[in-house]
């Protein structure tokens, strides 16, 4: 399981934000100490902190300067309510991976961490499901050496469906998820992408593995 | 100051004088002078009167012309004591100190404003930093309730709306020109406004904005977000849609935002981007005018042009011209 440090000082957004982030399935590290801050992050050794600008003593960029200085590598996302173009660019230029200003999506919060692990990762070029082969640059399932061509939606959401398998997607998620890849659909356009999904994975002899449960969304056996 | 009125304006002289050359005459007659001395002292102390004039006239002239020609020339006018020379004559001093005190005194008074107007920009950058914590516990806590998550939407779009108010009535610039992905901050739009798109139903399509463009992107974001939520606010009962379009010209990228929303009426189209202005559509609603008013500030302090076109009942089609390295406009 992965561990997130949160490093916020505001205690009502810090416990939102760790309940977000445990129902999620991360493990959640809290930063209390923050007049020795460096060294609590090294103590705990997170593999990804959730950063705040606006902290007490050194603040989130000179912070993040500082432990970049000294070799840390641990990905760094920016969350702040700053909303100066100046501190965007600092914050990337210390070596921030991402940064968010608040308020924020929580699904989307949850896709830029997530992106940042999978950045880390060795990345596959495949996803497998059951035995097929599933190349998202490509946009092909590879069947016992056949292939078939999907769409982008489709893959998008089939991609998303499978890193969530076995448990409840909600349509919204979805949604999130697709209009986070540049791709704008509307409701009506959902439901027909997700039809088609399943024709075609129908033809391939995966019939009824995307099961709508009504009020909730979608599940892929 | 021309001859004429500077001798006009010396008509008590020249009055005093022709008295006292009468009473000189009449004098020099009683004395029995001959007419020769009497005619000699008359021209010579009418000359002598001239000299005193005239050199006096001279004098004044250099100055008050330095002075009315600068007023003239300057754009600032407040600057003009620090144009010019204090003269030597005493109208000229008084003048030049009562300017110079005048002056130093209204300095005292702007910078005094100024450093007011700094105060409270920062106590409202301070204050929306902060209610911006409550506003992110808030979307968390209801991060399953849509309704919710709109209506805070709402509440963000007006806080931000006083920030680029306070930013754009500010003298200092707190903007940053860098090369900017278009598809990212139209993504980031996107991202605001999705719950309110998919709920009223309104379809939105993106071409074509893989492309570098020149700006600050957060200010370019509010931008496009103002005219994204005026087209939400203003669309049509059905088959509603938003269209936003790049284009890479030669000296320029342009991006449109074109929706097939109410429209706006021939009369109220020349006056959308003038401060609080509410037209047709925004009366007894819920416009502040405030909207476009800044889009058209902030292109203007970023270099970039916003224009609308409009027809009521068919479309409203907003275009920025973001113009490339080289071609900053400098109008």
């Amino acid at each position: 399981m992965e561990k997130i440090l949160i490093v916020e000082d505001d205690e009502t957004l810090r416990d939102e934000l760790s309940n977000l982030l445990s129902n999620s399935g991360y493990e959640v590290l809290i930063l209390t100490d923050f007049k020795n801050s460096k060294e609590e992050i090294i103590k705990q050794n997170p593999d990804l902190i959730l950063l705040d600008i606006n902290i007490p003593y050194l603040n989130g960029e000179a912070l993040l300067k500082s432990l970049r200085d000294d070799n840390k590598n641990i990905p760094v996302i920016m969350l702040t309510s700053s909303n100066k173009t100046i501190d965007e660019v600092l914050s990337i230029s210390y070596g921030a991976d991402d940064y968010i200003t608040k308020p924020y999506n929580p699904t989307i919060l949850l896709l830029r961490i997530n992106n940042i692990f999978k950045r880390m990762k060795k990345s596959f070029d495949y996803l497998e499901y059951n035995d097929l082969k599933i190349y998202p640059n490509k946009g092909i399932i590879v069947k016992d050496n056949e292939e078939i061509y999907i769409t982008k939606n489709e893959m998008l959401i089939f991609t998303y469906l499978l890193n969530n398998r076995g448990s409840i997607v909600n349509r919204d998620d979805l949604m999130s998820y697709l209009w986070n890849s540049d791709e704008y659909i509307n409701d009506n356009a959902l439901t027909v992408n997700i039809s088609r999904l399943r024709a075609k994975l129908a033809n391939i002899g995966y019939d009824n593995v995307i099961i709508t449960r009504k009020g909730e969304g979608y599940l892929l056996k | 100051m021309k001859l004429s009125t500077y001798l006009k304006d010396k008509l008590y002289a020249f009055i005093i004088f022709i008295a006292y050359i009468i009473v000189l005459i009449l004098f020099l007659i009683a004395l029995k002078l001959s007419s020769s001395i009497i005619i000699f002292i008359t021209v010579f102390t009418t000359i002598i009167f001239f000299i005193i004039l005239f050199y006096d006239y001279f004098r004044k002239r250099k100055f008050y012309l330095e002075l009315l020609e600068k007023l003239d020339n300057l754009d600032q006018k407040y600057l003009l004591i620090e144009m010019l020379l204090e003269p030597n004559f005493l109208e000229g001093k008084i003048l030049y100190q009562v300017l110079d005190e005048v002056n130093k005194n209204e300095h005292d008074l702007i910078s005094e404003l100024k450093q007011k107007e700094q105060d409270f920009k920062e106590y409202i950058e301070l204050w929306i930093h902060e209610v911006k914590l409550p506003l992110a516990s808030l979307t968390l806590m209801n991060r399953k309730d849509t309704n919710t998550l709109r209506e805070l939407k709402r509440i963000e779009d007006d806080v931000e709306q006083i920030l680029y108010y306070v930013r754009c009535e500010n003298a200092n610039n707190d903007y940053l020109i860098k090369e900017w992905n278009l598809e990212n901050i139209v993504k980031n739009v996107a991202l605001r406004n999705k719950d309110d798109l998919l709920a009223l139903s309104i379809d939105l399509k993106v071409n074509n904005c893989n492309l570098k463009v020149l700006t600050d992107s957060k200010w370019l974001e509010f931008i496009i977000n103002q005219i994204v939520s005026n087209s939400i606010k203003y669309k049509k009962d059905k088959d509603s849609f938003i269209e936003i379009t790049g284009k890479d010209l030669e000296n320029s990228v342009t991006i449109t935002i074109y929706d097939n929303g109410k429209g706006i009426s021939k009369s109220d189209l020349p006056r959308v981007f003038k401060k609080t202005f509410t037209g047709e559509n925004g009366r007894g609603t819920k416009a502040t005018g405030m909207g476009l008013y800044l889009c058209k500030e902030l292109c203007e302090k970023l270099g970039h042009k916003i224009e609308i076109t409009s027809c009521l009942g068919e479309y409203t089609k907003v275009v920025i011209t973001i113009y490339k390295k080289g071609f900053y406009n400098l109008d």
